[in-house]
């Protein structure tokens, strides 16, 4: 990811990460990034560092994404050059860049890690396919860092998402916080992190729950900007 | 008087530090780690509460979270356990339910008119004269509860928390922890959990006058401590048992849901106090509850005490008694059978009564105190005192014995079916479900060895069950003498043999209740009350059933148990209400409609702007205001809450066909159909539009309350159906934006290429386009108004779109209208809306919507009912009414009833006064005889005032 060049504050009419309503506050500095404006910092790097390691909420959902579902859904994404776990509710890399999260047997969800195109590639099909369909997404997306994560995950979510309960490449599809989510574990820059995603209607009230609890845990809101490494 | 007692081995309290508080004005100093009870009584103070009926003194009786009599309030807290809640510096107590205090409260008179209050006395009384009823409701609602709800109580957070083991052990005396141990050893997470400070259960205080028993704890707890896999919870009780080993954990930080693999309870018995005649006394307390004040918490329970026992249990309390400094002058065996530990008892120069009873405590001057017991031989046979012969013995404190009764409500919530075992005279478990296991006391083991040995088999069994080796152990039955006894109630002609502590219910009020017929447990229950106070019967329940059973003369087991149910104890409503979590959902302009003053509502799950007020503009003023900028020139509504959903696949139309009351297998690509969703029975539960955007795909909208409903009735369908197709909900994924009014094709032919002539676009068709750059659905609709045009548009792009139109609209004066407009403009067009003007009951023909019914197609969803319903006659139907031209009068309100006389004829469904119309429009069910054209009605209003309606064609807007 570049260097983000930031400001503080938002454009109204412009596409905004549907986090950013719960985030605003004079701290805040935003990014455009795929042309979404997203909450770049939140305080000085040494403490969004500090946040990581106890407990980080980080808003990702400018990353781009691209859902596809159908009975014809895999042969379509290997058709398309696109690397997919072989089991359902599974994720893995392809291209090294982009996350496939297969959703059961028969969906997809690809969303690209910075420098990844798979989502940009497959937007670019246009033709419809029998048996394949499109399912637009326009998800809330985070990461959560630290020690104290699987904290906050047993008031949010009944499952046992501990690692030793959790394979690497398992998606999970369940509620937190009352609503319907994704969850897998990733690793980002070596740090083991989850991932949530959530639909982006529902993205300010996530928010606002997640860094409620991650502050009561000694952790709190982190920037995209902190990722940029 | 100071009790407190020398140090004891293992005792709970802190001696180097004092803690001083008050309790009913005086000053009283107690050690950190003392509990309320065990503070005061350590003082001498006897009387701790009054009883909930009769306001009798209370003091110490289980010591074990179950001394219901004994709550209290802080000020802040109200019916705080006295008898397990620490005592802090500072505090500043009172006892609940007593006026003037608990030594000289008010209603103690009530006493002594008990004789004209016995259960069930208000179920008869106060009916006659009616007109007095109010009065005696005020007094019965005031006798009634306890404490005072305070209302500024502070907002503390209780945390829900979620957590995972393998084994869950629920008890931690020695059963517990020895199962604990086996389990951890073979490598598998463990948590045990127990309601007490400490763990050990009797092993910390059953003690017999030995200190073997408190070493043995030590060594089991080093154990414990030792593996690292072992979360050991103390001050915790296991509330319920749910499906799949869900059991929440209450604490007093909050619930915690442990899920685990597989559950061994080890929760153990409550002891059970024999009945006899002023059993409730201050001074009068069970054996556990006085081995408790001793060795927890250092106090001892009297000066000069009896034990009445009808087990060996009361043997070793006795021996305690002595230890503990007390002058023990009798032990009172119900049985004729001798002890075992009955020499060591005598030894210490105690004199024992074999087949003896306490015929009665006798009470101090003012009732406040234990002076005396009056003893008597005991008829085993007839469960009578033989009162030929009485003895009295002067004692300050009598402690009791009788028996057990198990902790088994989560066996019973978890499905287990049990059995009364006469070898223990308590209900064990025969049949438990799988992956949970019973073990001690609960199981029917008593002895100390025996009780370790199940702990073992019961944790062996649970390994097994995961699937690991371990011994096949055989359950080993209770070896010895009966915990306890078949019936230790002791009739007496004054009655006040105390069954029920929390009620005050007496064994004469269960005669009563046979009598009146209420003789099935479960009948029997409701009318006594038994076991509905705070304890919720663990005192109480395993007498009356006996009670019950000698009254029927059936054995036990026919009585049966009355039913257990999760929370096992109960729980505070902040601990059930949590976090509290409100989800909820914003649309991409939500920013913006706060921005411009909107005033939101819920919706479903959405938050939707209402309508926007001008500064100091009134709600009913804002709307009228919109409503007339639609009607007059444009306005546009942010509609992005409705449910929207494609249909894909060769099978779409057919998978249309089925779900919804209309046509959709002709339906031309580019047109729009009204669907509309009925449930199997009929009743319409949503509608919408189909618009067909290609030969395989429908994209639907549909109401924002119901979307997520009919999307799962959606997926379940084609689970069923297994067409070719495939379902997406696009409801978050697409906003959507309605422009209406006269100027609406103007502004955006500005901004779109599409031909918006309404000749290329008619009402009731879908065009794909780009409104101000941004890829968009169009949709030709007349919900709000003749002209309008609804946009579904990616919803990131939204607030670009909604502003291009406000800019283009400037010069016509365009404006946002909310979601209360919407509802009175829709009303002005006469639609009626599900859920609004229809509810739970309501079908198709009730609001004379048979144009959408397609009955001849082969199959739709409630099509069957639809086909018996239309032969009946309607008992309702939804008519469009008007109130008089110029009414000034109480308007009606949505909901307020038709009437003719007193018959009711229907009800208001929507009702507004719109500005535009100059009139007080509306819908309303009325019965079939009033829905012609120019038919009157009645409604009456809230303050009970009729107001005229008059039956209308709709629209109500003039074309």
């Amino acid at each position: 990811m570049q260097a983000l060049s930031t400001k503080n504050s938002l454009k109204l009419d412009a596409q905004t990460s549907p986090v950013a309503l719960a985030q605003q506050g004079d701290d805040v500095q935003w990014a455009v990034v795929n042309n979404m404006q997203i909450a770049a910092t939140f305080s000085t790097p040494d403490v969004e560092q500090a946040r990581k390691k106890v407990l980080g909420v980080t808003d990702v959902s400018c990353f781009h994404r691209y859902g596809f579902k159908g009975p014809k859904a895999a042969q379509w994404a290997v058709d398309h050059e696109l690397a997919i776990p072989s089991n359902p509710n599974a994720w893995t890399l392809s291209d090294k860049k982009s996350l496939v999260l297969r959703l059961g047997g028969s969906e997809f969800v690809v969303e690209d890690q910075p420098g990844g195109d798979a989502c940009q590639k497959l937007a670019s099909v246009t033709a419809r396919s029998a048996g394949v369909y499109k399912v637009p997404r326009a998800d809330a997306a985070f990461i959560l860092s630290g020690s104290a994560v699987l904290n906050l995950f047993s008031e949010l979510c009944s499952l046992d998402l501990r690692p030793s309960s959790v394979l690497v490449s398992d998606v999970i599809m369940t509620q937190v916080a009352g609503i319907s989510a994704i969850v897998l574990r990733q690793t980002i820059a070596g740090e083991p992190v989850y991932r949530i995603w959530c639909d982006g209607t529902y993205g300010a009230y996530m928010w606002k729950t997640l860094i409620k609890i991650a502050v009561e845990l000694g952790g709190g809101a982190v920037g995209l900007a902190s990722y940029q490494h | 008087m100071n009790l407190r007692t020398t140090k004891q081995n293992g005792e709970w309290i802190n001696r180097t530090k004092r803690i001083n508080f008050s309790f009913e004005g005086e000053t009283f100093t107690a050690y950190e780690g003392d509990t309320i009870s065990s503070a005061l009584w350590a003082a001498g103070q006897k009387v701790l509460g009054r009883s909930f009926k009769y306001h009798r003194a209370r003091g110490v009786l289980s010591l074990a979270n179950h001394d219901v009599n004994i709550l209290v309030t802080d000020g802040v807290d109200t019916n705080m356990r006295a008898d397990v809640v620490l005592v802090k510096e500072g505090m500043v107590l009172n006892a609940v339910n007593t006026i003037g205090g608990v030594k000289k409260d008010k209603n103690s008179y009530i006493d002594s008119i008990s004789p004209l209050l016995p259960v069930g006395f208000y179920y008869k009384a106060f009916h006659t004269p009616r007109r007095l009823f109010p009065f005696w409701e005020k007094v019965i609602r005031k006798a009634a509860g306890l404490g005072i709800v305070n209302f500024d109580y502070p907002r503390i957070l209780k945390r829900k928390l979620h957590t995972h083991c393998d084994v869950l052990i629920i008890g931690a005396g020695p059963t517990g922890l020895t199962a604990a141990c086996i389990v951890a050893e073979a490598g598998l997470e463990v948590t045990i959990v127990d309601e007490n400070q400490q763990a050990g259960g009797s092993l910390g205080y059953n003690r017999g006058g030995s200190l073997a028993m408190a070493r043995q704890l030590t060594e089991l707890l080093d154990k414990v401590a030792g593996y690292s896999n072992i979360n050991l919870v103390t001050g915790a009780y296991a509330a319920g048992y749910y499906p799949d080993h869900l059991i929440p954990i209450v604490a007093n930080d909050g619930i915690t849901k442990v899920r685990a693999k597989t559950v061994i309870v080890a929760s153990g018995a409550f002891e059970q106090p024999p009945v006899f005649r002023y059993n409730d006394l201050p001074g009068v307390m069970l054996g556990s509850a006085a081995q408790r004040l001793i060795y927890r918490y250092g106090v001892k329970p009297f000066n000069n005490g009896v034990v009445v026992t009808a087990n060996d249990y009361g043997y070793r309390v006795a021996l305690d008694l002595i230890d503990a400094g007390t002058k023990v002058l009798a032990v009172v065996d119900l049985r004729t059978v001798a002890s075992p530990f009955s020499v060591e008892v005598a030894k210490r120069g105690v004199k024992i009564y074999p087949g003896h009873c306490v015929y009665e405590a006798l009470a101090s001057s003012d009732k406040s105190s234990v002076r005396g017991a009056i003893i008597c031989a005991y008829d085993e046979q007839k469960n009578v005192a033989i009162t030929s012969k009485k003895i009295t013995i002067e004692c300050d404190g009598i402690a009791m014995s009788a028996g057990w009764a198990p902790a088994g409500a989560l066996l019973y919530q978890a499905g287990t079916s049990m059995q009364f075992d006469y070898g223990v005279q308590q209900f064990v478990p025969s049949r438990i479900p799988d992956g949970i296991f019973a073990a001690g006391k609960v199981n029917g083991i008593y002895e100390l060895e025996q009780r370790i040995n199940d702990g073992t088999r019961a944790a062996n069994a649970a390994l097994r069950y995961l699937g690991l080796s371990a011994p096949d152990n055989a359950l080993q039955k209770h070896m010895g003498t009966s915990p306890s006894h078949a019936y230790p109630m002791v009739p007496h002609d004054k009655g006040k043999n105390f069954v029920d502590f929390d009620e005050d219910i007496q064994i004469k009020d269960f005669v009563n209740a046979a009598k009146e017929g209420f003789d099935n447990i479960e009948l029997m229950k409701r009318f006594t009350t038994v076991g509905m106070g705070p304890s919720q019967g663990k005192h109480s329940n395993m007498n009356a059933i006996r009670i019950l059973a000698k009254i029927r003369d059936l054995p036990v087991e026919k009585i049966g148990t009355t039913t257990s149910r999760p929370f096992f104890h109960p729980t505070p409503i902040g601990h059930l209400g949590g976090r509290g979590f409100h989800s909820h959902r914003l649309t991409a302009l939500h920013q913006w409609h706060a921005e411009h003053g909107a005033v939101f509502t819920d919706i479903g799950a959405w938050k939707r702007a209402a309508y926007y007020p001008a500064n100091g503009q009134s709600k009913e003023d804002a709307i009228q205001a919109e409503a007339m900028a639609v009607r007059n020139t444009v306005g546009i509504i942010d509609g992005s809450s409705f449910g929207k959903i494609e249909v894909h696949g060769a099978d779409a139309a057919e998978f249309l066909e089925r779900f919804f009351t209309g046509v959709y297998a002709t339906q031309k690509v580019g047109s729009c159909r009204y669907v509309m969703l009925l449930d199997e029975s009929g009743v319409i539960v949503d509608d919408g539009i189909a618009s067909r955007l290609a030969d395989d795909l429908f994209y639907l909208s549909i109401g924002t309350s119901n979307a997520a409903a009919v999307y799962r009735e959606m997926q379940r369908s084609q689970q069923m159906w297994q067409l070719d197709l495939g379902l997406v909900n696009v409801t978050g994924a697409l906003g959507a934006i309605n422009i209406a009014g006269p100027a609406a094709r103007e502004i955006l032919a500005t901004l779109t290429d599409l031909d918006l002539s309404y000749e290329s676009f008619p009402m009731s068709s879908v065009r794909e386009s780009k409104v101000a750059g941004v890829e968009a659905r169009l949709i030709r609709v007349a919900f709000v108004s003749d002209v309008g045009y609804e946009m579904h548009i990616p919803m990131a792009q939204l607030p670009e779109v909604w502003q291009a139109l406000l800019d283009a609209g400037k010069k016509h004066g365009i404006r946002p209208f909310g979601s209360d407009t919407q509802r009175l403009l829709r009303l002005e067009m006469g639609h009626a809306m599900p859920g609004v003007d229809t509810d739970g009951l309501t079908n198709p023909f009730e609001i004379g919507a048979e144009w959408a019914l397609k009955m001849n197609k082969p199959y739709f969803i409630g099509q069957r009912s639809l086909q018996i319903l239309e032969k009946k006659p309607l008992r309702k139907r939804l008519v469009a009414f008007v109130l008089a031209e110029n009414f000034k009068g109480e308007m009606p309100m949505d909901c307020n009833l038709v009437l003719e006389g007193r018959e009711i004829l229907g009800r208001i469904t929507s009702i507004a006064y719109s500005k535009f119309i100059d009139r007080s429009i509306g819908l309303a069910f009325v019965t079939p005889g009033k829905t012609a054209i120019g038919s009157q009605f009645q409604i009456r209003t809230d303050s009970g005032i009729s107001v005229t309606a008059t039956v209308v064609k709709t629209p109500f807007l003039k074309k």
